[in-house]
């Protein structure tokens, strides 16, 4: 009975989607990860459900649930009531709201207000359609379908096709332009690829096999809201031109923003009748504004100065991410030209109590690799590297320095950034090794953003953040592969690391479209990362986002967005 | 060898180029110890100073030493002014953080003195188009704020100490330079330097031996009053990120890397520290008001 349900599911579908549902029915996959494969490549959540209720032994195991629209939330319909005025607080966007050079949380924030995707990387993770309505990939993973919905329109009138999506794309992928989405695309997509099959159907050419490429056209791209077709990007913050449930009301740099509810939204229309944005520096005054009333709820707050609002009186919005700090030591200069070295630093950590300081706990422990806890790739059987001062003392003997050395580490001034690096700075005494801390102000810190005019990139120790990504793809690519200038790849490799091995594997893990391969692959490049450890990864914090209480439906994502179309209070 | 003495009645001091006893110092500083404003002052910069110099000896913890496991701790028993997000001792801290504002603010403020009243002399002494030019040069310079022009150099020559020294030092010289310049024409129309002229002494002889001395009551309450300043200065850099680098402990980098935490009532993480800013500065002022007052009779 239930191989003949799986089987009629199964028609049809092609390999790689057979492949995921074998996986799930053969049980080598949780749910949780089939219904986010499942997802990536493109299969609908009726039919993701249909499957999981065919191998479900238990009639009472509920589909997925079924929103197919932007910012639902566990939270939503909580008795507040419909049509109120939300008031945010977010930090302030850096730089003008341009959808091609957005680089900041707080820009990108505001493009995704009156902007919208193809898709959602939603909370879990998982992909949930927006302007795309489906989307599948060819045997190879290489050549990526995308339905494009109809029937919606931009804040203007006119309607959303897919020559707006190539136009989109084409220029968010030249690689001569200034689109910070590039870091994403270089080397996947070029404007080439980008091509239009008819009004409702786009096809993605990729440069290379990649399993995860629907994610580089989600939420998680932040810079890839869709917008009018020959629409100049430098005039976007005029009109905040998108498809979304709100449109603009008003924006004042530095200051603030509202929005209306759009009317004509194709979706669930908004539940608030508007809302506004009020932009702060740093978050102190956003806590406060919190605690006052003044807003209603506060996008982003570390736990460093907010533990009362930890300690009840709030909601807590708390989600796992992948955010984390990057500890680089230059692989290409001594002292950290040997590996032990830079084992020896990385055992002398305390990572528990690490993250007990900075956030209360609100953190996962890192192991020396991008792969986060809450990747459903990370293999989870790779041991977790521990402190451990005598082991490291031996690996500097043996590596010629028993009584320790003398280093420099350059940071940023940002959020729990400096106190983390005094932390290294004072576990690294206990092995020996005396670090000069540098923390500097983050425009001198990261300079022009390349090599031999940044502090960031050319710091015998740097130390960097990172936000949050879905998937681990540019944590493994950017900062990791061995740099090329001609091909763009590894041009955030601070620790100047150059692995072909690595380079190898790291290939492969993208080009896998099947959560096992991937898994086996992410396994390798674990214990080749602990092996060569050019990177720290202490901790991985969770994105806490907290709201009045009775303000319900707020829905903030760990890379940074908050929708407000079904928050009520 | 220089001699000076003070006419009481006409005010100012006079020197002669030949002889005449030294009277008035001994007498001034009888004065200055009589006032107990100066006694509070010098008691409470003592106080500091032991701290900079031997504070690491006496604090009740290393300054350094971090207890992930304890951090933003209340004052208790233990440590009396509780500890910091990383879990250090905020006592230990403070002591210790007094040491490189005790250092760089007294070494800056000699720089801007010595750089000051060379100039001051020479635009006073020789006046003219000299004096004119620098002049305006001067006020070019007093029409920013100090803490730009400080800014624009430590971007330009990157943060350190001997960096902090030289920005603050060559800031006060302008300052300097025109209150030993006023001094210095209160001197020039007195009898003794168509004297020295005359004995055949030439110009630099005459600025440094015979008005240095004589102006040296003003350049000392320039000095004190500017000490105050640049206490101040350094605290104001520091808190902006422009000063000591951590983990060494300083005041005004300690409350900037803690006020982010008062919302949350860390409330001794950023007191102790301004506390002890605020009592330097006090400190110094009253030993400057002191000394002011003496001087000027």
């Amino acid at each position: 009975m239930k191989d003949d349900r799986l089987s009629r599911l199964r028609k049809g579908r092609g390999e790689i989607a057979n492949h995921v549902i074998d996986e799930y029915a053969a049980g080598r996959i949780s749910r949780r990860d089939f219904i986010r494969r499942g997802s990536v490549i493109g299969l609908s959540m009726p039919l993701l459900g249909a499957i999981v209720s065919a191998c479900s032994s238990s009639s009472s195991t509920a589909g997925p649930a079924g929103s197919t629209s932007a910012g639902s939330s566990s939270a939503a319909g909580g008795g507040g009531a419909p049509g109120a005025m939300i008031k945010a607080g977010i930090s302030t966007p850096t730089a003008a709201i341009n959808p091609v050079t957005v680089a900041d949380q707080g820009g990108l924030d505001m493009l995704a207000q009156t902007g919208e995707y193809l898709c959602l990387s939603g909370q879990d993770l998982k992909l949930q359609p927006v302007l795309a309505e489906s989307w599948t990939p060819n045997a190879t993973s290489d050549v990526w379908t995308f339905k494009i919905r109809t029937g919606v329109k931009f804040h203007d009138g006119t309607p959303m096709t897919a020559d707006d999506v190539v136009y989109t794309y084409k220029l968010q992928t030249d690689p001569k332009g200034k689109s910070s989405a590039l870091s994403a695309f270089g080397g996947v997509l070029t404007p080439d690829g980008v091509v239009k099959k008819d009004a409702a159907t786009v096809e993605f050419h990729l440069a290379a096999p990649n399993g995860n490429f629907p994610y580089l056209t989600s939420s998680d791209n932040y810079n890839m809201i869709i917008i009018p077709n020959n629409y100049d990007p430098a005039k976007w913050e005029k009109s905040f031109i998108g498809t979304g449930p709100f449109k603009l009301g008003s924006y004042t740099a530095k200051s603030s923003a509202s929005f209306t509810r759009n009317e004509d939204y194709w979706g669930t229309k908004a539940l608030p009748s508007g809302t506004q944005f009020t932009f702060y520096d740093t978050q102190a005054p956003g806590i406060l504004a919190l605690t006052s009333g003044t807003v209603d709820v506060l996008g982003q707050f570390s736990v460093a100065g907010a533990e009362q609002l930890l300690t009840g009186g709030y909601n807590i919005i708390k989600l796992k991410s992948s955010a984390h700090r990057e500890l680089s030591m230059r692989c290409d200069q001594k002292p950290f030209n040997d590996p032990r070295v830079r084992q020896a630093i990385a055992l002398s950590l305390n990572r528990p109590a690490i993250t007990q300081a900075l956030f209360k706990g609100y953190s996962d422990v890192g192991n020396d690799s991008p792969f986060a806890p809450v990747f459903p790739s990370t293999n989870t059987t790779v041991a977790q590297r521990a402190q451990d001062v005598a082991k490291a003392k031996s690996l500097l003997s043996a590596a010629g320095y028993p009584n320790g050395f003398t280093t420099s580490l350059v940071t940023e001034d940002s959020l729990e950034i400096p106190q983390y690096a005094q932390i290294v700075v004072q576990q690294a005494a206990a092995i020996g090794v005396k670090v000069n801390l540098k923390v500097e102000a983050q425009s001198a810190y990261y300079g022009q953003a390349t090599f031999g005019q940044s502090d960031w990139l050319d710091g015998t120790m740097s130390l960097v953040d990172y936000g949050h990504r879905s998937v681990p793809n540019v944590f493994l690519t950017s900062p990791l592969q061995t740099t090329n200038a001609k091909s763009g790849t590894g041009s955030w490799n601070a620790a100047h690391f150059a692995n072909a091995n690595y380079d190898k594997l790291v290939g492969q893990y993208i080009g896998a479209s099947d959560i096992a391969t991937q898994k086996s692959l992410s396994g390798q490049i674990e214990t080749l990362l602990l092996d060569q450890t050019p990177v720290i990864y202490g901790y991985f914090y969770n994105y806490l986002t907290a709201t009045a209480t009775g303000v319900q439906g707020v829905y903030p994502t760990a890379i940074g967005h908050l929708f407000l179309d079904k928050a009520t209070k | 060898m220089t001699d000076t003495t003070v006419n009481p009645i006409s005010g100012p001091p006079v020197g002669t180029a030949a002889v005449a006893p030294v009277q008035a110092p001994p007498a001034r500083w009888l004065l200055l110890m009589r006032r107990p404003t100066f006694g509070i002052g010098v008691v409470i910069l003592a106080f500091w100073i032991v701290c900079a110099i031997f504070g690491g000896s006496f604090a009740p913890h290393s300054p350094l030493a971090q207890d992930l496991l304890a951090t933003n701790s209340a004052p208790s028993g233990a440590h009396w002014f509780g500890t910091d997000q990383l879990g250090r001792d905020v006592l230990s801290r403070v002591i210790t953080g007094a040491r490189d504002i005790l250092y760089v603010a007294p070494l800056a403020t000699l720089l801007g003195t010595v750089l000051g009243t060379a100039l001051g002399l020479v635009m006073g002494y020789l006046g003219g188009a000299f004096d004119l030019i620098a002049s305006r040069l001067v006020e070019a310079v007093l029409a920013l704020p100090a803490v730009i022009i400080a800014f624009l150099f430590i971007v330009a020559l990157g943060p350190s100490t001997l960096t902090l020294i030289l920005v603050i030092g060559i800031i006060f010289t302008p300052l300097i330079a025109r209150t030993v310049r006023a001094a210095v024409l209160a001197e020039r129309d007195l009898d003794y330097l168509p004297a020295a002229r005359l004995l055949g002494e030439g110009p630099a002889w005459i600025m440094a031996r015979e008005i240095l001395p004589n102006v040296l009551p003003a350049v000392l309450v320039e000095f004190t009053v500017r000490l105050g300043y640049a206490i101040f200065t350094v605290a104001t850099l520091s808190f902006l990120g422009f000063g000591i680098q951590p983990p060494t402990p300083d005041w005004g980098a300690d409350i900037y890397a803690n006020y982010a935490v008062l919302p949350a009532g860390y409330w001794w993480d950023t007191l102790f520290p301004a506390l002890a800013i605020a009592s330097l500065v006090t400190a110094v002022n009253l030993v400057t008001d002191s000394v002011e007052q003496v001087a000027n009779g």
